[in-house]
């Protein structure tokens, strides 16, 4: 599975409202998910691509849009 | 080893109710509660001040503990809306208590203030002697400094809450305190001279959530303690859903953990002084219990302590 469609799948576990199809679109702004949902979020993630995310990389700004999440998760050498 | 032998609160009379919130922000009050848990908070009036309030939460400590205030060693006042720079509200309780020729300081760490007292107290009673620690808050003030923001005007109250740390092993044993900072996130926490509280919320909500609940962790493994050992959480009463999200993540009974929120709001450094109080009066601290205390804060800073009831 492609890794949006992996992050798509995580992000319907939490949202409040339809996934924008834009990459670049503030999850937040749009009210997919709020504060909360993000903890939930952010623990789903982990879990679902096996990694940790650490408390120097826990910021909201991280996980803004899909792209953002995208890229974030490359990097930490998420497939 | 040292003790709690008392505690007490005090709550100014004024309500804000969710009614009077959503007509200024046109939001129902049905949503400010799905958003934090709270329906009502306690308000200063005009006249009171945050040592008014820390004077009679002070007393009311004092009187539960049955000691005078001749008796104090130190007096350590916490809180983030002091009513000028200095002298602190400490000098202020100080004096009012009566007990001159003490050390009396404030701290100045928000909502965790309350449990950083309580860690310096713990320590600072072997030498100084039974030392007051007291919370004292008029956060509706602080934030009626300028243009109110919802997010934050429907979270918190004023209120002010204390407890008597003494150099023995008294009633409710203090078997261990954690407390630790990281200023790197300083800025997403502020209250700057002659401004609203500035509260980056979605960070602040990621970090307490991962430090209070590695916190709590971390505090039950060293004293190798499981979760269902725990007869009663105090946390800092912040939000609903933020304490929700720790039960869930701590895997916490609903019925373990001690909430007030509801009725008075996030009262910052005083709102676990104020649990405490109200959970002694209503008969929850048995004997054999352990408690566990843990707050959030500015800095960020963070912490959590184990207390043992005797």
């Amino acid at each position: 599975m492609a890794l949006d469609e992996k992050i798509r799948e995580a992000l319907a576990r939490v949202a409040k409202a339809p996934i924008p199809s834009d990459r670049d679109s503030s999850l937040f702004d749009t009210g997919v998910i709020d504060s909360f949902d993000l903890v939930d979020f952010v623990a789903d993630l982990e879990k679902e691509f096996e990694i940790k995310v650490p408390d120097d990389d826990l910021h909201p700004s991280k996980f803004e849009s899909l792209g953002k999440i995208a890229a974030y998760l490359k990097g930490q050498g998420a497939a | 080893m040292s003790a709690l032998t008392g505690f007490g609160h005090f709550l100014p009379s004024g309500v804000l109710s969710n009614d009077a919130l959503a007509a200024e922000f046109q939001v129902t009050p049905e949503w400010i509660v799905s958003v934090c848990g709270i329906e009502t908070r306690r308000v200063v009036a005009p006249e009171e001040t945050v040592s008014d309030l820390a004077e009679r939460a002070a007393r009311a400590c004092l009187e539960d503990a049955g000691i005078t205030a001749d008796k104090l060693g130190a007096i350590i006042a916490c809180t983030g809306t002091p009513h000028r720079l200095f002298p602190g509200v400490s000098a202020e309780v100080q004096k009012r208590l009566n007990a001159p020729g003490i050390p009396a300081f404030d701290l100045h760490l928000a909502s965790v203030s309350g449990l950083f007292g309580l860690a310096l107290a713990d320590r600072m009673c072997q030498a100084w002697g039974p030392t007051l620690v007291v919370a004292s808050e008029t956060m509706t003030r602080a934030l009626a400094q300028g243009p109110r923001a919802k997010e934050t005007a429907i979270l918190f109250g004023d209120g002010a809450g204390a407890c008597l740390v003494t150099p023995n092993d008294g009633p409710l044993a203090i078997r261990d305190v954690r407390i630790a900072s990281d200023g790197a996130l300083s800025e997403s926490l502020r209250l700057e001279f002659g401004s609203t509280l500035q509260m980056e919320g979605r960070t602040i909500i990621l970090h307490a959530v991962r430090k209070l609940a590695r916190a709590v962790a971390e505090l039950l493994d060293k004293n190798q303690l499981q979760v269902d050992q725990i007869g009663l959480f105090l946390f800092h009463q912040a939000n609903l859903r933020l304490l929700d999200r720790l039960m869930q993540e701590l895997k916490i009974d609903s019925r373990q953990c001690f909430i007030n929120l509801n009725k008075y709001g996030n009262t910052s450094s005083a709102s676990w002084l104020i649990a405490a109080s109200e959970a002694k009066a209503a008969g929850l601290l048995r004997s054999g219990m352990k408690v566990v205390i843990a707050a959030f804060g500015a800095g960020l800073s963070w912490g959590a302590a184990l207390v043992e009831v005797g």
